[in-house]
């Protein structure tokens, strides 16, 4: 199992060393290593789900003297779940470089990054320790800045640097986490520092006056370490920036990297078990990460920084769904949305390609269908978003034993299923409105499959990842909201679809939308700002003008060195 | 069977003999090169090979042998040329200086330091140029450090312990007393200021080790607060610097105050302090030699901005850069990492302000060191630029630099001396004081 990690750092090695005349021989010998470690991977998952988990261990835990770099593994579900996706995403990916980065001048170092980026992903997911989690940790935030510039173009400089800086920020953060859990609990052996956790609840002192629970503090450090790595809202600007690397680059950035802040939530699910206050941090920071990337994505005129943008606001979803305590999903999420980014990205690159070899490509001589409008798609539509949370909920609460009254948390994110597939409804008609009952028919028998085994899938993979029921309530429960909160989101998400259906309605029969003057100029100046993606690059740059002002400045007022 | 009251006087003068015996090749600069190389691997040679005979240090035998290494490298990585010649025999003797004082102790090893701040205040007065008038202070400050080791030889506890730890402030800088090591680093010539940024430190943390048990709770808390300030100040200094040598100095001033704050937080010189200070020292040296490759290419005083796109044109370079950078900014598998994440774990703090402000400076380490390494390495390549990539003798010194740090941060560190327990840094209570 130990070899599932090393194997593609042997392909990255040997795509970077020898010779340039052997160059093409080694990089398709690579492949072989990355594609061992995924049927390793394999491997591992069947063995650990029957055998249970397994943890190897180079030092001594109990000796603080090797504490700085403890290499150890851990290979649990979670884990093996996880190593299962890296590699089977490493291993298309870098079969698909081959051809697509061929006779590009870096193609060795692309190759060997993404063998060494595969490599240490593999080992930050079967970290046996919270140090050895955060060693791989800080290497992935190194890897991105360099995957993520090239050399000569002074734009990707600038965006590379500030990934990396805004990245550090994000490790010190969960640096000052490890600090604080080992001070409070005196181990960061994960096992162990649960049990202590939870057997050993810490108030610390901050003010006078203002205490804060230890588990509390740990994990909103810690939070702040992932937030950073999942590009969530208002650590996301370096995601746009990076999206001048090659396109295998991106789909393995979105499809592996910037989950490591959900993976993070997951594998210390206990200990953010124990933080309410965590966790609706993380669930106000998620939807406000998932409502202003999937805005800004609608406002982008360039595909990556589309797909970037549409990754912030499935990252955003992905950490919202942790902050609900609803951890399982939140890994089948990143799990899907990593093989579905992954399948896109490389599909762009392909666009992208075709577009610079043949000038007429894409087409742009055919005329656009014109939209009529169908009272019955319509109809179909309406009922569909109307009852489909019904027929949900029921089939949940009585066919998947799923414990909607004790969980808000499923509720909210069943009435989230509901707003996307609105959304999804709403595309769908206005791109293509046939009157027909049969494709209205195919169209609600389709929604209704996809969602029923999307539940059912998601229903079965908790029951793998956390087999103990009572655990799945536990984390339910620590998440709950206050009732007039929950209250208030269930009545904002209804009136959000009723009115996206009532305005399309209009609409289409050509009836106008009376709004004041106010709101359509606000209308357009939020169009501008979401475009321009809310000015925080702009922002961030100023910030960092004041700083470097305040640095000079002081710099100044000390004669003699620096004159 | 030797005498162990031998064994220190024959570590502190293989150096120095060797030093006599470069003389002899005076005229030959690549002999005198080679002769001062063989030098410091004979002492490191000695160092290993009497080990088991040496007194017992507060902070453990490493430091012996970093240093040769570190005087090794600093020689190797130096271009021929015949100005360079004194530079090199100061080296060799300077590591037998170093080496008194580490293994001499009582009246012996303070003659030794007295000799060394003796050296520096003749070097630095000697290389004072009327353009550079602050370097008055480093040469006052110097002058200082040897009061202080004087009055300490005399005066009685506290005094002696006051006395001693200043001397130690001088040479292991700590703010205000760093213009002396900012002279030292910016102002020597040739492979002196490689050597010196490991070895006065090492000086200063055996000084410390032996006297911060004794030492007033007051005044450690003045140190303390000193060393926060220092870390702070470091950072923000090298934040704006455009000259890489007092990027460097004060970028090394940030960590090691940050290493003066644990020290006086636990009163004891654990294994970490001593990875620390080597590892710090050490990539210090290794960023100051891969200064000096360029300004042996490109003139003394060349701003880095106007060179770039190394990364092309001189890959082995760049790849070793990019490896002591990555070092430097803390980053593992690297000393500097392992050092640090050993302090924090090991340490018992009861600031949580304190770690925050060495916090801010240690992410502040990712900003400027990073800087520095993209405007050296990437953007377009100068066509009107000449670029050799790195001869042999410069790759050798800068891998050997790599490699110790990558030793430091993964080998365990009983390998590295003796496990001392700061206070135990858990705590398992209902209720915890986390504020200053």
């Amino acid at each position: 199992m130990i070899l599932v990690p090393l194997f593609p750092l042997l392909a990255a090695l040997i795509v970077a060393i020898g010779s340039d005349g052997s160059r093409q021989t080694r990089a398709r010998l690579a492949a072989w290593p990355i594609g061992a470690a995924f049927c390793g991977a394999v491997v591992t998952l069947y063995f650990v789900a029957t055998h249970g988990p397994i943890t190897i261990r180079f030092y001594d835990p109990a000796s603080p003297a090797s504490i700085a770099l403890p290499i150890g593994f851990h290979f649990d579900r979670l884990s093996a779940v996880m190593m299962v996706l890296i590699s089977a995403v490493g291993t298309i990916i870098y079969v698909y470089s081959l051809s697509y980065m061929y006779q590009d001048p870096h193609e060795r170092r692309y190759l060997s990054l993404i063998g060494f980026t595969t490599f240490v992903l593999l080992c930050m997911v079967s970290s046996a320790n919270l140090v050895m989690l955060f060693v791989f940790w800080q290497f992935l935030s190194y890897l991105l800045y360099v995957l993520a510039h090239n050399h000569a173009h002074a734009a990707t400089l600038t965006g590379a640097y500030r990934t990396f800086t805004l990245l550090r920020v994000g490790d010190i953060a969960f640096l000052a986490g490890i600090v604080l859990a080992y001070s409070l609990y005196g181990t960061l052996e994960f096992p162990t520092l649960f049990a202590k956790a939870i057997a050993t609840p810490v108030t610390l002192s901050l003010l006078p006056g203002w205490e804060i629970n230890g588990a509390t503090a740990v994990t909103l450090l810690l939070f702040i370490g992932g937030m950073s790595k999942s590009a969530q809202f208002p650590m996301h600007i370096w995601l746009p920036r990076s999206l001048y690397a090659p396109t295998p680059v991106h789909a393995l950035l979105h499809a592996g990297i910037i989950n490591a802040g959900g993976f993070l939530i997951n594998r210390l699910a206990p200990l953010f078990g124990l933080s309410s206050t965590t966790l609706h941090v993380a669930f106000v920071v998620g939807t406000m990460t998932a409502i202003l990337g999937a805005t800004m994505m609608l406002a982008q005129n360039d595909i990556k920084k589309t797909l970037g943008f549409s990754t912030i606001g499935q990252m955003g979803y992905m950490i919202m769904e942790c902050g609900l305590g609803a951890f399982s999903l939140a890994v089948f999420h990143l799990i899907a949305h990593g093989l579905f980014k992954a399948t896109v990205f490389l599909n762009c690159g392909n666009v992208i390609h075709k577009a610079r070899q043949e000038p007429h490509f894409p087409h742009i001589d055919h005329q656009e269908e014109e939209g009529g409008f169908s009272r019955l798609t319509w109809l179909t539509g309406f009922m569909t978003t109307l009852f489909i949370p019904l027929l949900i909920l029921l089939g949940t609460h009585g066919v998947l034993r799923i414990p909607l009254l004790e969980s808000q948390g499923t509720v909210i994110f069943l009435f989230f299923i509901w707003i996307t597939s609105s959304q999804a409804i709403l595309t769908l008609m206005r791109l293509r409105a046939v009157a027909s009952w049969k494709v209205s028919a195919a169209m609600l028998l389709t929604l209704l499959f996809v969602v029923f085994v999307y539940l059912f899938a998601v229903a079965s993979f908790t029951a793998f990842l956390y087999p103990d029921p009572q655990e799945v309530a536990s984390y339910f429960q620590a998440a709950a909201l206050p009732n007039w909160l929950f209250d208030m989101i269930i009545l904002m998400a209804t009136l959000m679809t009723i009115a996206g259906w009532t305005y399309l309605y209009m609409r289409t029969h050509g009836r106008t939308v009376w709004t004041p003057a106010w709101v359509e100029g606000f209308r357009t100046r939020l169009y501008v700002l979401f475009m321009n993606r809310l000015y925080a690059d702009e922002l961030y740059q100023l910030l960092g003008d004041a700083v470097m002002r305040v640095v000079h400045r002081f710099d100044k007022r000390k004669q003699g060195w620096s004159q | 069977m030797m005498d162990g009251s031998i064994v220190p006087w024959l570590v502190t003068g293989i150096p120095l003999l060797g030093a006599l015996l470069c003389l002899a090749v005076w005229s030959n600069p690549g002999r005198l090169k080679a002769s001062a190389v063989l030098v410091s691997i004979v002492s490191l040679g000695a160092n290993v090979g009497l080990s088991g005979s040496l007194p017992t240090l507060p902070e453990g035998l490493l430091l012996l042998y970093l240093l040769p290494i570190a005087a090794g490298v600093s020689l190797l990585g130096q271009p021929l040329h015949r100005d360079h010649r004194p530079s090199w025999i100061m080296t060799v003797v300077f590591l037998g200086l170093g080496l008194g004082v580490l293994t001499n102790p009582n009246l012996a090893g303070r003659i030794f330091l007295l000799a060394l701040f003796g050296s520096l205040i003749v070097l630095l007065y000697r290389h004072h140029t009327a353009l550079w008038p602050i370097s008055w202070w480093g040469i006052g400050t110097y002058g200082f450090g040897a009061l202080c080791v004087g009055i300490s030889v005399v005066a009685s506890p506290p005094l002696s312990a006051i006395t001693t730890l200043l001397a130690c402030a001088i040479l292991l800088p700590l703010m205000p007393f760093h213009n002396g090591y900012l002279t030292a680093l910016t102002r020597l010539p040739g492979s002196l200021p490689t050597f010196i940024v490991l070895l006065l430190p090492a000086v200063g943390l055996h000084g410390v080790a032996t006297v911060i048990p004794t030492v007033p709770e007051t005044v450690a808390w003045i140190v303390g607060l000193s060393a926060l300030a220092g870390s702070l100040y470091g950072a923000i200094k090298a934040l704006a610097q455009s000259r890489v040598r007092l990027l460097l100095a004060y970028g090394s001033l940030s960590f090691f105050s940050m290493l003066w704050w644990f020290i006086t937080a636990t009163k004891t010189a654990t294994v970490h302090v001593v990875v620390f200070v080597g590892a710090v020292g050490l990539v210090t040296s290794g960023l100051l030699l891969a200064w000096q490759v360029i300004r042996t290419r490109y003139g003394d005083d060349v701003d880095p901005q106007a060179i770039s796109g190394l990364a092309f044109t001189m890959p082995r370079y760049a790849v070793l850069l990019s490896l002591l950078a990555l070092a430097a900014m803390g980053l593992p598998p690297f000393g500097v990492y392992a050092g640090f994440m050993g302090l924090l774990l090991t340490s018992s703090l009861s600031s949580s302000v304190g770690v925050f402000v060495l916090l801010i400076a240690w992410l502040t380490a990712s900003w400027y060191i990073m800087q520095m390494v993209q405007q050296l390495l990437f953007g377009a390549r100068r066509s009107d630029l000449r670029y050799t990539d790195l001869l042999r003798t410069e790759l050798a010194a800068l891998l050997i630099v790599v490699l110790v740090l990558l030793a430091l941060g993964v080998a365990p560190p009983k390998l590295f001396g003796p496990q001392k327990t700061a206070p135990s840094s858990s705590a398992t209570v209902e209720s915890t004081a986390w504020n200053t």
